[in-house]
């Protein structure tokens, strides 16, 4: 009997590849980095990694060239669905990818560690975050979601040498590992609510987003199943870090090697605001008289907490860790915008953007100024850097400046949209709170450039600690900077948001 | 090339040029010389193109949106009007002279780069006032112009002088800034945009909006901004001080174009000003004008009494743009015959004005940086060119037939007669001292013998810098004849500039012949006396006017009083209440709370991964009690 093709055929075409190609392209990608380490093991440190740069760099352009293009709706029967929104945050985890590749090769380097598997992962998160982010189904969203942390235990590990990666790799698996079961049980509990055939608007498939939705609609006050909703977005703010799930930032920034530590800063974030949007504003709707003041009041905590925490630091990877937790406050309050206004969402993903662009100019900074131990990262050895170095310097400030929200950075513009937002939707009390998080803010900021100004006369600096840019990284970093910069002057480069 | 792609690169230009400078030619002078006199000719050639090419004088614009926020919408853009195209037309070709003599000018200077830079910086600013489309655009460049006239004024940095007029020059226009922005709040506020265009034709659809008081509020405080540039009464104090500059910049900046800056930005918003307001401006221009012609008998530095020579023309301007604009609304023709008048003199004033400053620059270049017109003298042997050439500028702002002051100046005292006696009189007195103290300079500067040393030295300058004299001189004698400008601003000056004629046109010709020409004898009487060596007329004759004149009617003195003994002592009481209450019990305690806070905060974060998951399961228990108050 011969194999009836015509299954596959179907299945072929039910199923949309092509709308996922951005995903596939980044797994081949990976994949073919491995395949390419074993076939020629003498290019492992010079040819493959370029391969890996100038595959993504491809990857990235393509993608935002077709910002525009959306595949139909929906594919993978609902598992899936395509919207501008996704296609943007492909491009963002794209420019994050590329990112991490890029300062985590002046790590590697260093650190003298394997850069393919490095690559090679950073590309499956990745592809990773970009389903997590454009799935409407329990199920897809839990396999990415997992695709995404299983990979980021091991990134966070990366240096085996180092004590502080392995204990960071080890509390982020058990910590993790937590919040995906109290996810995973969330999940449950609206499975078996919405799937209950005594109640009004059983759902046909009930991990499905839609369907969940119509559940709630009737149910908005079913004890058990709003408890799995709470649990399901207890275990989202474990990503997003907000207080009282942010426990895990101290160490895990401090510890992970320092590409890593953006990563998990910049794009682990804004995947989970982003599922955290799709939640709050699909399947949870009808939940919106509990999950309103709740992420009101996670705002106020999360900013006053990020930024108090924030004051004293003295090693600069925590202070970036705390005053992650404050811009995840900062965007807590677009979110509850969003229930009211649209624009919030817009105002999202472009503080998004302007962050994840100020990040990645401090952290690839960061990744010059370092001692041997990558955990140790002190701000007395930021002593005279601008005179020293002034590229670096400059990068450093308008880094710094951009994410203190000092005009005409983009980071200013960014607050102001997010903020002009939460004040359409008449979010005064959180604007008042918010204003006095910058406030303070401004504190561990200027305290970072002031010591990177002027140097302590007490202290000597460690000059040994400053690893001088390479050419590439010098443009990267100069586009980083650059964008920066002009984002604040013209918000027009990012229109694709709007 | 699209005229908005034109109007991009003569904008951009000078901007390419300064960070050219600022990242190669830093320590290398020539180089850096080249590249900003090279951008000052791509932008004259370009305007130059422009206005005697396919232009026939109608509006051209061009905008980006810069910032949308819900009502608030924000264009940057281009809006090239006759007006905004004559002003080019003076920047341009003005600040390509200026820019080439300063090559002269500066080749004992060792911070050529910087000061070229500096220039460049200038003239990117100005083009870009002069191109905006929006209140707001200009503002923006407003601020940038002010910042390298800043910048300009102390370029000597070893000159503590230098370093203070600077200071004086940016607060001073701070305190007019301040206003202006007030104004284009309030203007935006009021009228729902700060886009020109849209704002004239809702201003021309609502005539009634002139009519409440709100409209003069916004177009009063709209002038402060004008009050600060152009250094008028009683913002005036910055603009001699300023003169610690090289004498490029002053001829540039502080005479030619920035200080006019004020007045275009008058010429651009002219309807939103109401008969009250337009009363304020007069009478402002014409105190302006008549105390400095003034003071400039008080003073002996060249450069300063071009200062006040150039204060009280700007007086002039506003006064000539506030009468005509009255009279036009009184005859209900002409919309801009205010406009039209007040720019006709800026142009005239920007040719001579700048040649004399070129001509003063040109004697203080040969003589070593000798300002003190009483230790000059002879110099038109030495000198010829530049003696003649400026000369040339004396007459013209005399306003003698039929050179080219006559004619602005001419349609200004015409207005003057048919608007307000008393302003004109006072204007044509102002005249009459404008000959007189720039004959006294002349006359004792270039005339007679030399009264030191470095003088009797003194040697015509080199080719690059009597170039632009001869041909600034040039335009000084011809700038008043309409034929000689672009299609498109000739039609705009015939239409809009009001020139007397038949019996009225002899009357004002008679009288500025006898205002110009008398003050230029009395002059000659007083001060051309061979044998007087050294000696002010005023000083020795009369000395207590002399001193009074010196001491600018005491502006400084007051305003200095003003701020140590008043605003210091406010100062004084609020700086104790800041330390006790802000520094020490908010700044301080707040910190000290929030390191403790923070202390508190870190102990929560022991590495402890057992009490992680606690902090874990505590945050969940926290949703739960929410939901249950929730339920």
């Amino acid at each position: 009997m011969s194999p009836d093709y015509g299954v596959f055929k179907t299945f072929a075409e039910a199923n949309q590849w092509l709308a996922i190609w951005p995903e596939l392209a980044y797994g081949t990608l990976a994949l073919l980095l491995l395949m390419l380490e074993v076939l020629f093991p003498r290019y492992k440190n010079t040819l493959i990694p370029r391969v890996a740069l100038t595959g993504q760099a491809i990857l990235l352009v393509v993608l935002a060239a077709t910002i525009r293009r959306v595949a139909s709706p929906d594919a993978f029967g609902e598992l899936l669905q395509f919207s501008v929104t996704g296609n943007i945050m492909r491009v963002f985890f794209a420019a994050c990818g590329l990112a991490v590749c890029y300062i985590g090769g002046v790590y590697l380097k260093r650190e003298r560690l394997p850069r393919v598997e490095f690559f090679h992962m950073v590309m499956v998160i990745s592809a990773g975050m970009m389903l997590l982010v454009q799935s409407t189904h329990f199920i897809m969203l839990f396999v990415a979601l997992e695709t995404v942390t299983i990979s980021l235990y091991l990134l966070v590990s990366y240096c085996r040498t180092s004590v502080a990666s392995l204990e960071a790799g080890f509390k982020y698996l058990i910590q993790g590992g937590l919040s995906s079961a109290i996810l995973l049980f969330g999940m449950v509990l609206i499975y078996g609510s919405a799937g209950n055939p005594l109640l009004p608007g059983t759902a046909g498939d009930p991990l499905a987003y839609s369907d969940i939705r119509v559940f709630f609609e009737l149910n908005a006050h079913n004890y058990v199943a709003v408890i799995g909703a709470l649990m399901v977005v207890s275990g989202v703010c474990f990503k997003i870090a907000a207080v009282p799930f942010h426990v895990w930032v101290g160490d895990i920034y401090q510890g992970a090697p320092t590409p890593v530590t953006a990563f998990l800063a910049v794009a682990s974030k804004a995947s989970g605001f982003i599922v955290l949007l799709g939640l709050v504003l699909g399947p949870f709707l009808p939940l919106a008289y509990i999950f309103k003041p709740l992420l009101a009041a996670l705002a106020v905590i999360t900013i006053l907490f990020g930024n108090i925490a924030g004051v004293g630091q003295q090693n600069v990877k925590r202070i970036m860790g705390m005053s992650g937790i404050a811009h995840a406050g900062y965007l807590l309050i677009g979110v509850v915008a969003a229930f009211s206004v649209e624009m919030a969402v817009s105002a999202i993903l472009f503080y998004l953007f302007v962050y994840m662009l100020a990040s990645f100019g401090v952290f690839s900074v960061m990744a010059h100024v370092s001692r041997e131990d990558d955990s140790i990262m002190l701000l007395e050895d930021y002593g005279d850097l601008l005179k020293d170095n002034p590229f670096l310097g400059s990068v450093l400030v308008v880094g710094l400046g951009s994410l203190a929200g000092i005009p005409p950075l983009a980071g200013f513009m960014g607050k102001l949209i997010l903020f002009i937002a939460a004040f359409q939707a008449q979010l005064y009390v959180l604007l008042g709170v918010a204003i006095v998080g910058v406030v303070i803010s401004i504190s561990y900021y200027f305290g970072w450039i002031k010591a990177a100004v002027f140097r302590n006369p007490e202290v000597e600096p460690v000059h040994s600690t400053l690893y001088i840019p390479s050419r590439t990284m010098r443009v990267f970093m100069g586009v980083l900077t650059l964008l920066t910069i002009s984002v604040g002057l013209y918000q027009g480069i990012l229109s694709f948001v709007f | 090339m699209a005229p908005q792609q034109t109007l991009l690169i003569i904008l951009l230009a000078p901007l390419a040029a300064a960070s050219l400078i600022a990242l190669v030619g830093r320590r290398k002078g020539l180089l850096s010389a080249g590249i900003s006199v090279g951008s000052a000719a791509v932008q004259m050639l370009l305007t130059l193109s422009l206005l005697y090419g396919s232009w026939k004088g109608e509006p051209i614009t061009a905008s980006v949106e810069w910032l949308h926020i819900g009502a608030l919408n924000v264009n940057l853009g281009f809006y090239l009007t006759p007006l905004a195209g004559m002003l080019l037309f003076v920047v341009t070709f003005v600040g390509f002279c200026i820019h080439l003599f300063a090559i002269g000018y500066s080749d004992d200077d060792e911070a050529r780069g910087r000061f070229f830079g500096g220039l460049s910086i200038f003239m990117f600013s100005m083009t870009g006032i002069v191109l905006s489309s929006s209140l707001f655009m200009i503002f923006i460049f407003w601020e940038l112009v002010g910042f390298s006239s800043y910048m300009l004024i102390g370029h000597y940095l070893a000159r503590p002088s230098a370093a203070a007029a600077a200071k004086k020059a940016f607060i001073v226009n701070r305190v007019g800034d301040f206003g202006f922005l007030i104004g284009i709040i309030w203007c935006f506020w009021h009228y729902g945009t700060t886009d020109l265009a849209t704002l004239e034709s809702i201003m021309h659809a609502n005539p009634v909006l002139l009519t409440t008081g709100t409209a003069t509020a916004i177009a009063l405080c709209l002038f402060c901004g004008v009050l600060g540039k152009s250094a008028q009464m009683p913002l005036h104090v910055w603009l001699p001080d300023a003169m610690e500059g090289p004498t490029p910049v002053s001829a540039l900046i502080h005479a030619a174009t920035m200080v006019a800056a004020g007045v275009y930005l008058l010429g651009r918003i002219w309807f939103v000003y109401s008969p009250s307001a337009l009363q304020v401006v007069a009478v402002v221009g014409t105190v302006t004008a008549a105390y400095a012609a003034f003071c400039a008998f008080g003073v002996k530095d060249i450069k300063k009494i071009l200062a006040y020579s150039t204060l009280s023309q700007l007086g002039y301007l506003v006064a000539a743009f506030a009468l005509g604009t009255l009279y036009a609304m009184q005859h209900g023709d002409h919309g801009l015959t205010g406009v039209g008048t007040a720019h006709f003199h800026l142009t005239t004033h920007a040719f001579f004005k700048a040649l004399m400053f070129l001509g003063a620059g040109s004697v203080i270049h040969a003589c070593h940086h000798e300002q003190d017109i009483f230790k000059m003298g002879g110099l038109l042997k030495r000198m010829p060119i530049t003696a003649v050439t400026f000369l040339v500028g004396v007459i013209a702002i005399s306003g003698i037939p039929p050179f080219s002051g006559f004619y602005s100046k001419d349609a200004i005292l015409f207005l003057a007669q048919e608007e307000n006696k008393v302003i004109f009189y006072i204007l044509a007195g102002t005249a009459f001292l404008t000959a007189l103290y720039m004959g006294r300079l002349f006359f004792i500067a270039f005339l007679g013998s030399p009264r030191s040393e470095h003088v009797e030295h003194a040697k015509e300058s080199s080719f690059v810098m009597w170039l632009p004299l001869v041909v600034l001189a040039i335009l000084s004698v011809v700038g008043g004849f309409e034929g000689i400008y672009p299609e498109a601003i000739k039609s705009f000056l015939s239409e809009n500039v009001l020139h007397p004629h038949g019996a009225a046109h002899q009357q004002m010709l008679i009288l500025s012949l006898c205002l110009g020409l008398g003050g230029l004898l009395l002059s000659m009487l007083l001060y051309f006396k061979p044998a007087s060596r050294g000696n002010d007329f005023l000083e020795s004759n009369l000395p207590i006017v002399f001193n009074i004149l010196k001491g600018r009617l005491y502006f400084d003195e007051f305003y200095n009083f003003y701020v140590a003994k008043i605003q210091q002592r406010f100062a004084c009481v609020v700086s104790f209440l800041e330390q006790v209450f802000i520094q020490r019990l908010m700044v301080k305690g707040s910190g000290s709370l929030t390191g403790v806070v923070g202390t508190v905060i870190r102990g929560v974060h022991t590495g402890n991964v057992r009490s992680y998951a606690f902090w874990f399961l505590f945050g969940l228990v926290l949703f739960w009690v929410f939901a249950i108050i929730g339920f």
